[in-house]
């Protein structure tokens, strides 16, 4: 069923290359002199340019299989492959650069560097890429304007709303043009209206620009906007299905 | 230590230990009735092991600073006791005939300033008959023993070396029964009533210098007279006969008068008609117990002694021990003195509190060495403050959220003050703890270090520490982080709940609380009132240091009323250096006192000064930075990320700033203060007078003419010596004409044609008439009852202030620094021997350079006036011919005049030697402030370890966004350096400022100072303070760069 639903989609996005394939993904880690299993066998493929949504309740795995399908955490055991590439096998160095070129994460807390303005921020990945300041300055500014915010480039993240503090970090997670898009409950911290603002974006930007959008959220109203749904429980993908509202994009 | 700061050291304990009794049960009563507070103190130190101990470490180093400073003045006064009484022994009072004053240990004595002391007196003999009376009115209380001491040169005909002062001890062996006994390295006892008439024991020195041992012979020039002198002393001190010499006396013997401080008494001098001196077999070699005498001395009866030379029946010295353990036995001594005072005097004759004297000295040494390193400790102790406020005021930054949520739910501001109150109570307690008794381990290095410089090798360390200042250092330690501590948690009180619990930042009010406000307008108040009590007291501390808090005062003032941050305190901070980088002859009024407070006000004043200009300014300087070094591969996000955080936390950068420039000025300007007085000490020329050579001959046979001896000496050659110069010394008594001042016994110099003619000493002043210095010299031989002072006498406007003992006649009616000496400044000086009394006009006023003149240096002709008889030279100033090796002309002339005794020095030599005591105490003193350094580096690694864990996420946000484990180790680091090298780069540029003006200020004491720039020591300071705060980031920074992002971007 899940594979079938995978298949469908890739179809249906016009593409047959998978962005994203997780085998049977282990993740255990200590709580508290617990050991908790947070990932049992997950499988999961993700194709380029889909959207897709993870829902389920809370300690279910979400964003423990997000960390791990990013790189941002290891596994303990499966295989994870993005863009073709088993990160899995990469060193912390190769992994970092691969995350500096091909992702871009958005998060809850927005998680921006208060010490920096917002096009501080923004320019933030491409000097990490090595983009040159100048150049990273520039496209900074036009990932700005990208996310409806270009007038607040100079203003510190405390001085900001969080919506426009999000729009920041949508902008930050585009402004190299990454394959896939990470965003760990992106509106998660927002009010209804900044939410469904933050949502038009992002499919906005999903559509326009291509990039593979993975959610991970508990805002059904968010999942709906997804080309898929993945539901999981206890550290398994219980369900894997197109959307209703975008399922039958093409 | 018995005092500090003038407070009796017993009674600062008993009151830091009431208030830190007093602090303990009020906050055991608070613990009881407010558990939940104090729970939440307790728990919250083992939540970060690591930090805790950092925060101990960096709470501790002011208590370690206070016990390391009174260990090492604790164990220098025990290593000064124990080699005093080694020495002394038994002996605690020594019955002589009165004597010169004696000048108290000073801080000059502990920097090695000041030339070599008056040349050693003969001792009067008195009858001995005056013993029994002694013993008579001390009854059973002491031991009385009577003693003959001659000091004089002894020779080997069996070797054919020479020592030339052995101290002879004609002792009476029934009397010594309770005193020291002659002891022989196997422990055997040597009685002196064993000795046959020819007999003597040698002190292992003296054998060893020798080259003798037992059964060999040695010859000491000690020799009886063969006719009675004719006439009686002229002074009241001797109504008998006197000998005179066999075949008429020297010059400056003949009416068989003392002329103590040059010469001995006739008798002893050695007459011109009898070749040899009496020759001694060698009975014994004692190790020990011949007190009071030098290392190097020899025993015979007292019979033997007094018949050798001439005083059958007569004295020198009376000792008197109470019995008893050596330091005990001198608790008597008041009594004993009191006891004997009216006998003693009527017969001229005094009681010495030798090991009294001796204890006190070293006791007052200890405490000039406690108070001069707590003294100059104090920048250290300052940053030690700092990085206390600086430790809770992060501590309480890293639990806003937590505080906030506490105060959410109901707690009340004063149980957040209670909770960080017993928190940092409990880390003081453990600070102040470990402070104290690592300090006792600090304090001991340091007295190794110096125990090798100020005496050599034969100065022994005997450590000593006393549990009373370590629980002194103890309570000082913890008053002050307590304060510290009850002062930040006040600040941590002050939190918004919402804010907190956001972690949104507190809202710059810009000073317009009641606080900011109230400090605003307190500081410029409290410094106009500093200023006019600076005027009212001529004082330049209060002078200056009020109008720099008016300074200070008026930016926080301007801030209140709108003024941007940037223009306020930058244009306050560059008036203030202005007022502190002019040299304080321009930007103070005449004749205000300048002292070592100074050092420290300007010190606070310059480091605030900056600290505002580059706090105010360090994004410009950032942006430099980034401009710079932004091309770097791989360091754009790096560096953009880097700069950004000091900017941020202004307050936390400013402090740790404050830290560095702090101690890195402090550091520096001592530097400069040491090479400068390199320089003026490193002028041998000038500090000599030209003289290459000084020689002593010993008063038992004085060389009357040493030109004519030097022209008979077969080792000295034509063209060897081009001058010599000769000096005389009398005691006189002596006050400033026109004052009712006691008289006062003090030393004068009489020089001849040969010292005033060559000399090159010049003048800090002198009276109008003489428009240089050699036309003074040449006054002084030529005109009658004139003189000249050591600036020592001189009243000076700069004067050094702390641990000086002030010499026993100082001069009034004007100042050293003056362009003339009033023409109406008379001594009135009294021999006391010749009842004659003169007034001497005083013409000039010595350079401190003269390191070799006397505190009053008049003609020989006047003093011989004076004296009423001509006055033998007993020390001689020698101007070595061009290309003359110095060190070998000094040892020709001992050789040549062994037989005088004549004891050499290089002056050149003599100076290092001096120079070497004082630069091992500026090393020390370096050592103290270096731990203000340590603090400094312990602020910086107490923020990066700190920043990691306030930054974990956004250091997991920067790992995810791409940041290599490197680049995120290299933001830390880059960080940590901006503060670091700013701190250090700032406080040496100031200290190079500064310390023109210093030198300036200090060169009006010290001529010959110069401006150097000690390199080596800037480079030492910049690299190693560099490296370790480099290195104490470096662990933190490790840290960081290991934190897995996705567990960094969960942390809460």
């Amino acid at each position: 069923m899940i594979e079938r639903a995978s298949e469908k989609m890739a179809q249906e996005e016009g593409t047959d290359t998978l962005m994203v394939e997780a085998r049977g993904v282990e993740k255990e880690y200590a709580a508290g002199g617990v050991r908790v299993h947070a990932l049992r066998g997950v499988d999961l493929s993700i194709s380029r340019g889909e959207m897709v949504a993870v829902m389920g309740p809370s300690g279910c795995g979400k964003t423990t299989l997000l960390n791990c399908l990013s790189g941002l955490d290891e596994f303990d055991g499966g295989e994870v492959l993005v863009g073709g590439e088993s990160i899995s096998r990469m060193s912390d160095r190769r992994r970092t650069r691969f995350r500096a070129r091909k992702m871009g994460f958005i998060f809850q807390t927005y998680n921006l560097i208060p010490v920096l303005s917002a096009v501080e921020n923004v320019e933030l990945p491409l000097l990490v890429a090595g983009v040159k300041p100048k150049e990273a300055r520039r496209r900074a500014t036009a990932a700005l304007e990208t996310v409806g915010v270009p007038e607040q480039a100079s203003k510190r993240p405390n001085e900001m709303s969080g919506g426009q503090q999000q729009r920041v970090t949508v902008a930050r997670s585009l402004v190299n043009d990454p394959a896939i898009v990470w965003a760990d409950e992106p509106t998660g911290a927002l009010d209804s209206e900044t939410s469904a603002g933050i949502m038009d974006l992002l499919v906005r930007l999903n559509r326009e620009q291509g990039q593979t959008f993975v959610l991970v959220t508990h805002d059904v109203s968010v999942a709906r906007r997804a080309h898929r749904l993945v539901r999981m429980r206890d550290g398994r993908v219980e369900g894997d299905e197109p959307n209703g509202e975008r399922g039958q994009d093409g | 230590m018995d005092e500090l700061f003038g407070i009796p050291a017993q009674q600062l304990t008993r009151v830091l230990l009431g208030v830190f009794a007093a602090g303990a049960l009020i906050l055991a009563a608070l613990a009881a009735r407010d558990r939940t507070s104090f729970r939440m103190a307790v728990r919250n130190i083992p939540r970060r092991r690591a930090q805790s101990v950092l925060i101990v470490v960096g709470l501790m180093l002011a208590t370690a600073l206070f016990s390391a400073a009174f260990t090492t003045g604790d164990t220098l006064t025990n290593s000064l006791r124990t080699q005093a009484l080694e020495n002394i022994g038994r002996v605690d009072v020594v019955v002589i005939a009165e004597q010169p004053g004696s000048a108290q240990p000073s801080a000059a004595a502990a920097f090695g300033a000041g030339g070599p002391a008056a040349p050693e007196a003969r001792e009067r003999y008195f009858d001995g008959d005056l013993v029994g009376k002694i013993r008579e009115r001390l009854s059973d209380a002491a031991s009385v023993a009577p003693l003959a001491r001659e000091t004089v040169p002894v020779t080997s005909p069996g070797t054919d070396l020479s020592e030339p002062r052995v101290d002879v001890l004609g002792m009476d062996a029934d009397s010594m029964q309770d005193f020291d006994r002659l002891e022989s390295a196997s422990g055997e006892t040597l009685a002196p009533g064993d000795l046959g008439e020819d007999e003597i024991y040698l002190s292992t020195k003296t054998a060893e210098e020798l080259g003798v041992g037992v059964g060999d012979e040695v010859e000491a020039a000690l020799f009886r007279p063969t006719t009675e002198a004719e006439g009686e002393m002229p002074s009241e001190r001797g109504n008998r006969q006197r000998p005179a010499m066999p075949q008429g006396p020297p010059t400056g013997f003949e009416d068989g008068a003392r002329p103590p401080g040059s010469t001995g008494e006739a008798r002893a001098a050695r007459p011109a008609g009898q070749e040899r001196p009496p020759r001694f077999e060698v009975a014994g070699v004692y190790e020990s117990g011949a007190n009071p005498g030098s290392d190097t001395s020899m025993v015979m009866p007292l019979g033997n002694l007094q018949r050798l030379v001439g005083e059958d029946g007569r004295v020198n010295e009376v000792l008197i021990t109470h019995g008893g353990p050596a330091v005990e036995g001198g608790k008597h001594t008041a009594s004993t003195v009191d006891a004997l005072r009216p006998l003693l005097a009527d017969n001229g004759l005094e009681a010495d509190p030798i090991k009294k004297d001796a204890l006190e000295g070293a006791d007052q040494m200890g405490e000039v060495f406690s108070t001069l390193f707590v003294l100059f400790g104090q920048f250290s102790v300052a940053a030690g403050m700092l990085l206390i406020f600086l430790i809770f005021v992060m501590l309480a930054a890293e639990r806003k959220r937590e505080l906030g949520i506490a105060r959410a739910v109901g707690m009340q501001r004063s149980h957040l003050i209670r909770a960080f109150v017993f928190e940092g109570a409990l880390y003081a307690l453990a600070a102040s703890t470990v402070g104290s008794i690592a300090g006792v381990g600090i304090g001991w290095v340091m007295v190794r270090l110096i125990g090798g410089g100020i005496a050599g090798e034969d100065f022994r360390i005997s450590f000593s520490t006393s549990p009373r200042n370590v629980i002194l250092a103890f309570c000082m330690g913890m008053v002050l982080t307590f304060v510290v501590v009850l002062i930040s948690s006040w600040r941590v009180s002050r939190l918004n709940v919402v804010r907190a619990i956001r972690d949104i930042p507190e809202p710059d009010r810009r000073g317009r609380t009641v606080w900011g406000v109230i400090v605003a307008v307190l500081v410029p108040l409290a410094g106009a009132v500093a200023f006019w009590q600076g005027l009212a007291t001529d004082m330049t501390a209060f002078y200056l240091g009020g109008l720099s808090l008016v300074l200070i005062g008026a930016a926080l003032l301007a801030r209140v009323l709108g003024v941007p941050d940037r223009v306020a305190f930058p244009a306050s901070g560059l008036i203030l250096l202005a007022l502190w980088l002019t040299p304080a002859s321009i930007t103070t009024p005449a004749g205000m006192a300048r002292g070592p407070e100074m050092f420290f006000v300007s010190g606070i004043s310059i480091v605030a000064a900056g600290v505002w200009l580059v706090i105010f300014n360090a994004d410009a300087l950032l942006w430099l930075v980034v401009k710079v070094f932004g091309q770097v591969r791989g360091l754009p996000p790096v560096l953009k990320t880097a700069v950004k955080y000091p900017t941020e936390s202004l307050f936390r950068t400013g402090m740790t700033l404050a830290m560095f420039m702090l101690v890195v000025f402090t550091l520096t300007a001592m530097n400069f203060i040491q090479a400068a007085m390199g320089a003026a000490f490193g002028n041998a020329q000038r500090l000599s007078g030209g003289f290459e050579i000084r020689a002593d001959a010993g008063y038992a046979a004085p060389i009357p003419d040493m030109e004519v001896a030097l022209d008979d000496a077969e080792g000295v050659q034509e063209g060897d010596v081009r001058a010599v110069g000769e000096v005389t010394n009398l005691p006189l008594e002596i006050r400033q004409k026109g004052t009712n001042r006691d008289l006062q016994s003090l030393y004068v110099q009489g020089v001849d044609g040969g010292y005033t003619g060559n000399v090159g000493y010049g003048f800090e002043t002198t009276t109008e008439e003489f428009g240089s210095a050699r036309e003074v010299w040449r006054a002084l031989q030529t005109r009658k009852d004139t003189v000249v002072i050591s600036s020592d006498l001189a009243p000076s406007r700069n004067s050094s202030g702390f641990a000086d003992t002030e010499p026993p006649v100082k001069l009034t009616g004007f100042y050293a620094e003056d362009a003339y000496l009033p023409d109406d400044l008379y001594l009135r000086v009294k021999d006391p021997d010749s009842g004659k009394t003169r007034d001497l006009r005083v013409i000039g006023v010595l350079g401190s350079s003269a390191y070799f003149a006397g505190d009053v240096v008049t003609s020989r002709d006047t003093l011989d006036a004076l004296a009423g008889r001509p006055l033998p030279p007993q020390t001689y100033y020698v101007d070595l011919g061009n290309g003359v090796d110095a060190a070998a002309m000094a040892t020709t002339l001992e050789r040549e005049f062994a037989r005088s005794g004549l004891q050499t020095e290089v002056t050149a030599q003599t100076i290092r030697d001096n120079d070497a005591t004082r630069r091992i105490v500026f090393v020390l003193l370096r050592g103290f402030m270096s731990l203000g350094l340590v603090v400094g580096i312990c602020a910086l690694g107490v923020i990066a370890a700190r920043s990691v864990v306030e930054r974990r996420q956004q250091i997991g946000m920067m790992r995810a966004l791409g940041f290599q484990g490197g680049q995120v180790r290299l933001v830390f680091l880059i960080e940590s350096s901006f503060i670091a090298l700013l701190g250090i780069g700032v406080g040496v540029a100031l200290a190079l400022g500064f310390s023109g003006t210093l030198i300036e200020n200090i060169r009006e004491g010290i001529p010959g100072m110069e401006y150097r720039v000690p390199w080596s020591a800037l480079v030492l300071v910049v690299v190693v303070g560099y490296a370790a705060s480099l290195l104490t980031t470096y662990l933190p920074a490790r840290q960081a760069s290991k934190v897995y992002p996705a567990e960094a971007l969960r942390y809460e």
